[in-house]
């Protein structure tokens, strides 16, 4: 129960720093504001989705984790890693031909890895794992 | 590896969530094992044969192909 407490926590202040950037930063609503915006609700509503299974399992007192689900995450975990490592290569690449100020490099980075992430989790989730 | 945990569930009368219960683990995780989606770890292979009161080898069936 303490985890999926930190978890609403956490989703909670990550929204509401989104929240605040939006309201402070002068937002021209380009596209590459909105896809960062997107790409962070996306993040958080993952988060808030994963804190209220756990809340929904424990209600039913079934263990909020198991076997399968901590194999979901750590398969999910290996494959985003894999794949964020050609993610930062790629904006490496693209550093040198767009005018992208360092932050934004970053924060579309450390974006890019969350969202890859989330769709390691879904394809871990949909397809199984039956020969590993 | 196929199994026999929807055939045996229906033939002890047990929901998918009376055997997770029984094994301690979530529903879900009984659905991916019904739908060969997932193999179990041996001590849940164990759990879940001793429910049933069976093998292992009579509720988890090894095909060579696997």
């Amino acid at each position: 129960m303490k985890r999926t407490i930190i978890m609403f926590v956490l989703s909670g202040l990550v929204l509401v720093t989104f929240i605040v950037w939006a309201l402070n930063s002068k937002m021209s609503g380009g596209i590459q504001e909105i896809l960062m915006m997107a790409g962070g609700i996306i993040v958080v509503g993952f988060a808030i989705f994963l804190a209220v299974g756990r809340a929904r399992s424990s209600a039913r007192k079934e263990p909020p984790e198991d076997e399968l689900s901590k194999k979901i995450m750590l398969k999910a975990s290996a494959l985003s890693y894999y794949i964020s490592i050609y993610w930062w290569l790629f904006l490496m690449y693209i550093s040198d031909r767009v005018k992208w100020e360092s932050h934004t490099l970053v924060g579309a980075g450390i974006l890019g890895m969350a969202i890859i992430f989330l769709l390691s989790w879904l394809w871990t989730k949909f397809f199984g794992f039956r020969y590993e | 590896m196929n199994n026999r945990i929807r055939e045996l569930r229906a033939r002890h009368d047990l929901s998918q969530f009376d055997l997770a219960q029984k094994v301690g683990v979530r529903r879900e995780t009984i659905v991916f094992l019904e739908k060969g989606k997932y193999n179990p770890s041996l001590k849940l292979a164990y759990d879940i044969s001793k429910v049933f009161k069976l093998t292992i080898e009579d509720v988890f069936i090894f095909n060579d192909a696997d």
